[in-house]
């Protein structure tokens, strides 16, 4: 095989116990070495993408249960990636490049999605950060998208080793500032000529229009006006350019503090009450400013309290409720179930599974915040109230929390665009720090919480517990997850719209949330996959909530009656809360553990079998019309999804690229056809034949 | 009308009649009270059955709630809904009906205080406006009462279960229905299930796996080899049955070698009881053993079937545990969950089950080999495995019938001791092995959806049965037990004649009903849903077709012997312990989790390669389970009915929303389709059933090229 080496024992009974050193004999890679000359694997560069260093015979180890296996190959390191060049891409079969990703290859890292790096020396784990004095022998490298690859530098140059470690490195580990993230130079160097598509388009939020239409949607426009007070940020950098507030507010308020103090709205419920935010006015020592904030909050007070609103009610989401710092905790002890270096680790920790999970506590926080959006449903849906979400920013708990609440209560919200406009109002014009809380530019770690991702995995437990409710599936939540760390799309780079519009100039880059790549799957798979990401079990979901007469004045009671009626999919929907019912996002986070695997199994494997009815479903649907019309229509050919693809894995559409999987894979030689009946009975290996013979 | 649906086993959606409920509850109330019940249900009882107290009374914790009437009889406790006699045809309610053995715990609410009843008599100064009954089955009966003059009915209903429930724990004998009783049809009926009682059963299943170096035995058709063995049972051709009944005298209880399943790439899997240290056999015996253990294989794997597993003693306590948490009233805190249930162990016992099954289906497909599951009673954990084992392996045992059939045969058959081990008869020995393998084969349906061609509901609706007093499949101990207690029902059945061959047709015995007779306790709403929509046909059996594989006997003493321990092949000196050594089996193995197993899977030992072959397809029909911890799921729908806020589980949502638009399109049809060809006619059905998905689309595609051609 090419470029390939096999290190260690054999699969035999007695294999030595995994560790982190290898056992390659020189010779082997001397044989190696030659094979990896004449083969050039060339390396793929995305507009603007430039090559920084690389080092060849880098041993890229395959995670495999008994011993440990290595591909050769160049590591490169480019200014928007990690990349390792080994693998023969033809041997891909058709499936495979189907559902290839089309910018992110299976061993790829974008410098953004880098971890933590870990060196080996001495067969001692250790971090590496900053300047180097040794350099290991193994490099291992932990992703956020929870990938880990392991890269064994023993046989690499000693001159290569120091510039492409230190490389990666400084380019994913020191801090960097805005203007190199390497979205500006993907922006210069390919114009993308947008194409849009007035019908089917995330709402964007950037214009005064949006913002009216939004109001019009919701029937708030009643109560509530679009403002443009801070047009070209005038009034403050944090807020975007146009916003909603209650009517009666004059718009000098606005600027008194530069926007905090002021109730924004959210979003209209059916009856008439509202979901409001406002961020905390700037804390003071000097009396004299407090008075003056006092008397200041007592105006706005009295402006939402008088008629025609209803009763507010106030929560303060940064004293009462989860901090940051318990998010980060949970997160990073969570995460760790996952990173795995080996699979001895990895059966270690898999026979205190759930206390283990349970410790972490991070289910435990999804829990929290779901329970709070329905408390806050209950407030707005059963009393009839207007609730006000407080934070020092308003940008971090609070966009999680109300873009929670919208997707219980506004069904529009369930749908592929609605959820995508509800990010981009709720969170990037909400001005949620992505640059901060994702720490793209390592400038601080302490800053660095995963809100939006503790977001993506409540909405995920909604989607689980009611798939019909959506339009979407898991696997967007999953590919939305990892856009964070492509810098190609401009989305999730920026603190705030302000920050975006003084950066950006080329506003036809292409982002994951517009029209140009209406959703960050195409940019992922090919379009045949469409279905797949698409629940098209989602109706359109275009009713109004069904009104509910019933008050109930408590928690327990409004959530209670709620789950013992049937589901309205185009209702209200309200998650479970009960300890049994908040599970792993286990596409997420398992789809690269092999061990993991259910060969031929898994949700996608109903899938599959309900796409195919869908097509029938749609094909009887066609002669219906047909029929029932007397025209003769052009038969439209279903797509033909999956077809050939005999039993996918349970990891689908993730595991195609995890190609060396674990589980037993029967040798192709062993099925093959024994011959004839004499000479079975002597053979000493009698394998069973189950192949095509 | 409305039954079941939210909270309970199935998902049937409200009928039309459903709004009338509510008007007709309150004409009905005083209904079974004017009424003398226990005429109108006499017909409804069992053999031997009384009827013992009864109260009108409201089912409560659902929505909507259902007026009915609560009867306590001499085997069960049943709650009636009004109506549900003329809507049904079913003779038995499987929705709540509660045997005496079923009932885990009863409570009595009045006002605020809550009692929970123990011994008759500890009700004296309360009556009770609500009662509460736990199943041991994971299911929760409230019955609230009515005030207003029927309080001395309510107190006498709930003395009346205290009192039965009290005198339950002897073991009762119960008879089972007989077809007559059951209302059914004269006698000339097939079981819908082999019940592995005839020869004919094990001549045709063992043609159908073309097990051609096995033959029926008829050794213990007297019963007089081993009562807890059934009447037939496959062993070598060219062992003979006075070799048979010297060789299984070595074995505890006399449970020698037999045939399970012979793997249709040639590999054949054995199942025994340990071997009797105490005897002493002669060389001859000793020849005989080994050939039948052998079974012509020159590759022998003897599999100790306790290690690794739970014992049996664990398997209660988890399944204890289970329950306690699972009850809706656990004080468990919601942040805790996680840690209560992996300190309950149980979810470490199925996966367990599920790694050594795994384990053992990769042995039995990766060579042509004997392999032999060894317990020492050779009634419990080898059935589980042995099960397991040919639902990973073979895709005729995950239909309905295969399923079915694989129960008859490795569980009632086999002689699980089903009522010692269910708690008929006592706590002592009491483990509940079958709901355990219920259970792994429920992650199993997880884990491959497409895979099997029944659903979830049907696996509930077995889990359901168990403790169910009208039928004998689950309420003996042995084939022996189950085959007198029919004999002394039918007073002239041949049971004990020889060479049991007359035809089905006019033969008394098989009147008697089993478990499989499923339209005896469920409607056919319900059955319906006991098919997998999801499943898929491309899986099914049709397209695996097992190659004859030559019968190759191999004379003289098998090449290699080795003992599957702690998920690692060790070569063993000789297969049996008499000739010198004492026997490994002998060493009692406690179940330890493997120490970190892992690094080493068996199937890599076994097919050891280069892991670099790429994604190569696993051989048709086989399936490999996930069985680590995070791929081991709770049966919600299952353990959690109790829990009315936990809503029941979501699997078939995606589905049923197909089905919807499926129903939704063949409305349309019918409206533009008047005339309905005859063939069409026969399928058509009820638009108020579920109906399969798959076949509405067969029928929709048929008719619509039909008139369009």
């Amino acid at each position: 095989m090419l470029g390939k080496g096999v290190v260690g024992g054999g699969g035999g009974t007695k294999a030595p116990k995994p560790s982190f050193v290898s056992y390659v004999r020189p010779e082997e890679i001397h044989t190696n070495e030659k094979e990896v000359t004449e083969k050039e694997v060339t390396l793929h560069l995305l507009p603007g993408e430039q090559l920084l260093c690389e080092a060849s015979t880098v041993l890229k180890y395959v995670q495999e249960d008994s011993c440990q296996h290595g591909v050769y190959g160049r590591l490169v390191c480019t200014d928007f990636k990690i990349a390792f060049l080994g693998d023969d891409e033809s041997a891909l079969d058709n499936d495979e490049t189907q559902f290839k990703n089309k910018v992110i290859g299976e061993n790829d890292i974008t410098l953004h999605c880098v971890d933590q790096i870990y060196g080996v020396f001495d067969e001692k784990k250790k971090t590496l950060f900053g300047q180097l004095k040794k350099y290991p022998e193994k490099l291992i490298i932990h992703c956020k998208d929870l990938r880990v690859f392991q890269f064994c530098l023993r046989y690499t140059k000693e001159e290569e080793v120091k510039r492409i470690v230190s490389g990666i490195i400084h380019h994913t580990q020191a801090p960097k500032l805005l203007k190199r993230l390497f979205l500006f130079s993907y922006a210069t160097a390919a114009q993308n000529n947008t194409v849009t598509d007035p019908k089917n388009h995330t709402v964007m939020f950037d214009t005064l229009k949006d913002w009216c239409w939004e109001l019009e949607r919701t029937k708030g426009n009643m109560k509530y006006k679009a403002v443009s007070v801070n047009e070209g940020y005038k009034v403050c950098e944090r807020l975007p350019a146009y916003f909603v507030v209650p009517t009666p507010l004059p718009e000098e308020n606005v600027q008194r503090f530069q926007g905090h103090g002021i109730p924004i709205w959210c979003w209209s419920c059916h009856n008439g009450s509202a979901l409001l935010k406002m961020s905390a006015l700037p804390k003071e020592q000097d009396d004299g400013i407090l008075q003056i904030q006092k008397s200041f909050l007592d105006g706005i007070y009295k402006t939402i309290h008088r008629p025609p609103y209803e009763v507010v009610k106030t929560e303060d989401l940064s004293s009462n409720f989860l901090s940051l710092q318990e998010i980060q905790t949970a997160y990073s002890k969570f995460k760790q179930l996952f990173l795995i270096d080996n699979s001895t680790e990895f059966w270690d920790t898999d026979i205190k599974w759930f206390s283990l999970l349970e410790s972490s506590s991070w289910l435990d926080i999804i829990r929290r915040c779901l329970k709070k959006a329905i408390e806050i449903t209950e407030c707005m849906e059963a009393q009839n109230m207007n609730v006000l979400l407080l934070e020092e920013n308003a940008s971090d708990l609070c966009c999680l929390i109300s873009s929670l609440v919208q997707l219980m209560m506004d069904p529009h919200c369930r749908t592929r665009i609605g959820f995508q406009s509800l990010i981009q109002k709720e969170w990037v014009m909400g001005g949620h720090c992505f640059l901060d809380r994702c720490n793209h530019l390592r400038q601080n770690d302490k800053e660095e919480v995963p809100v939006f991702l503790l977001f993506l995995d409540c909405v995920w437990q909604l989607v689980h517990q009611h798939p019909p409710a959506f339009e979407f599936t898991e696997t967007y939540l999953t590919v939305l997850s990892d856009s964070l760390y492509i810098p190609i799309f401009s989305t999730f780079f920026f603190n705030s719209p302000h920050q975006k519009d003084t950066n950006m100039h080329q506003r036809q880059l292409s982002l994951p949330l517009t029209q140009s790549k209406s959703s960050p799957k195409r940019g992922f798979f090919r379009e045949e996959t469409d279905h797949l990401i698409k629940n098209l079990l989602g109706k359109r979901i275009s009713k109004l909530i069904n009104s509910s007469d019933e008050l109930q004045d408590n928690f327990r009671e409004f959530y209670d009656s709620w789950h013992s009626k049937s589901t309205d999919y185009h209702g209200l929907l309200l998650p479970h809360i009960e300890g049994p019912e908040i599970k792993v996002w286990a596409q997420r986070y398992l789809r690269w553990i092999p061990e993991a695997q259910i060969l031929g199994g898994g949700q996608v494997a109903t899938m599959s079998k309900l796409l195919e009815m869908m097509e029938e479903v749609q094909s009887l649907q066609e002669k219906i019309d047909e029929r029932h019309h007397s025209q003769q229509a052009p038969q439209a050919e279903g797509p033909c999804l999956l077809r050939n693809s005999a039993r996918l894995s349970s990891l689908f559409p993730f595991a195609l690229l995890q190609r060396h999987s674990s589980k037993p894979v029967l040798p192709t030689s062993g099925w093959k056809a024994l011959g004839d009946e004499d000479d079975l009975a002597k053979r000493e290996d009698e394998f069973v034949d189950l192949g095509d013979v | 009308m409305w039954w079941g649906g939210r909270g309970q086993s199935f998902n049937i959606a409200p009928q039309k009649e459903e709004p009338e409920m509510g008007s007709v509850q309150e004409n009905r109330m005083p209904e079974p009270r004017s009424r003398q019940p226990s005429s109108c249900l006499a017909s409804r009882c069992l053999p031997g059955e009384q009827i013992l107290a009864w109260a009108p009374g409201v089912r409560k914790g659902l929505e909507p709630e259902l007026s009915g009437t609560l009867i306590c009889t001499n085997f069960r406790v049943t709650f009636q809904p009004c109506g549900w006699q003329w809507n049904q045809d079913t003779p038995l309610n499987s929705e709540y009906d509660f045997a005496l053995v079923n009932i885990g715990r009863l409570e009595a609410v009045s006002g605020l205080s809550r009692v929970q009843l123990l011994r008759p008599g500890s009700l004296h100064k309360f009556i009770p406006e609500e009662i509460l009954i736990h199943g041991r089955d994971f299911r929760l009966l409230r019955v609230g009462f009515e005030a207003g003059g029927l309080e001395p009915q309510a107190f006498q209903v709930t003395m009346a279960i205290v009192q039965a429930r009290a005198q339950s724990n002897q073991a009762q004998q119960y008879s089972g229905i007989t077809l007559s009783k059951a209302g059914q049809g004269s006698g000339s009926r097939k079981p819908p299930i082999p019940l592995m009682e005839t020869a004919e059963d094990w001549e045709t299943e063992r043609k159908k796996q073309a097990a051609r170096g096995w033959r029926v035995s008829t050794v213990n058709e007297r019963f007089d080899v081993a009562t807890s063995l059934p009447r037939y049972f496959w062993v070598p051709n060219r062992i003979l049955d006075s070799e048979v009944r010297r060789a299984y005298g070595h074995f505890h209880q006399g449970r020698g070698p037999r045939l399970s399943w012979h793997h249709p790439g040639g590999s054949d899997l054995l199942r025994c009881g340990g071997f009797y240290t105490a005897s002493d056999p002669n060389k001859e015996d000793i020849r005989a053993v080994e050939l039948m253990l052998q079974a012509g294989h020159s590759d022998v794997v003897l599999v100790d079937t306790m290690d690794e597993l739970p014992s049996l003693a664990d398997v209660q306590l988890a399944h204890l545990r289970l329950r306690a948490l699972c009850l809706p009233d656990s004080s468990v805190a919601e942040d805790k969950w996680l840690s209560a249930l992996e300190g309950t162990r149980w979810l470490d016992y199925v996966r367990a089950c599920l790694r050594k099954a795994s384990d053992i289906s990769v042995l039995v497909t990766s060579r042509v080999r004997s392999v032999i599951l060894q317990e020492r009673g050779d009634r419990d954990l080898n059935g589980l495995l042995s099960s397991l084992v040919q639902l990973l392996s073979a895709p005729e045992a995950r239909t309905l019938f295969g399923f079915q059939s694989l129960v008859q045969r490795e569980w009632v058959a086999a002689g699980h001791p089903f009522l010692t081990r269910l708690g008929g008869t006592g706590a002592s020995e009491e483990a509940p092995v079958f709901l355990l393998f219920l259970d792994c084969v429920w992650q199993l349906l997880q884990q491959f959806p497409a895979d099997f061609e029944f659903s979830e509901f049907f696996l509930l609706a077995l889990h359901d049965s168990v403790r169910v007093p009208d039928t004998l499949t689950f309420l003996r101990n042995t084939p022996w037990e189950r085959g007198k207690q029919s004999g002394q029902l039918n007073s002239y059945t041949q049971v004990y004649t020889p060479g049991y061959s007359q035809p089905p047709a006019g033969n008394s015995f098989n009147l008697q009903l089993s478990v499989w007779d499923w339209d005896l306790r469920y409607s056919n709403a319900q059955i319906l849903q006991f098919q997998n929509p999801g499943y898929d046909p491309e899986h099914c059996p049709d397209s695996w077709l097992p190659r004859p594989q030559p019968s190759f006997m191999v004379p003289g003493p098998p090449s290699s012997v080795w003992l599957f321990s702690r998920g690692a092949l060790t070569p063993l000196n000789q297969l049996c312990p008499w000739r010198d050594s004492p026997s490994l089996l002998a060493v009692s193995s406690r179940w330890l989790p493997r120490p970190a197993i892992s690094s080493e899977s068996l199937a890599d030992q076994e097919w050891g390669l280069p892991s670099h072959w790429g994604a190569c397809p696993l051989p048709p029909g086989l399936l490999l389970p996930g069985y680590l911890g995070p791929q081991i799921r709770l049966w919600r729908r299952c353990y959690l009915r109790g829990r009315p806020e936990v809503q029941m589980g979501l699997s078939a949502l995606t589905v049923s929303g197909l089905q919807d638009e499926l129903s939704h399109l063949q409305e349309l049809l019918r409206k533009w389709t008047p005339r309905i060809s005859p063939e069409d006619h026969s399928k058509k059905r009820d638009p108020h059933t579920i109906l399969n998905p798959t076949e509405i689309a067969g029928i929709l595609k048929g008719r619509a090229e039909g008139d369009l051609g």
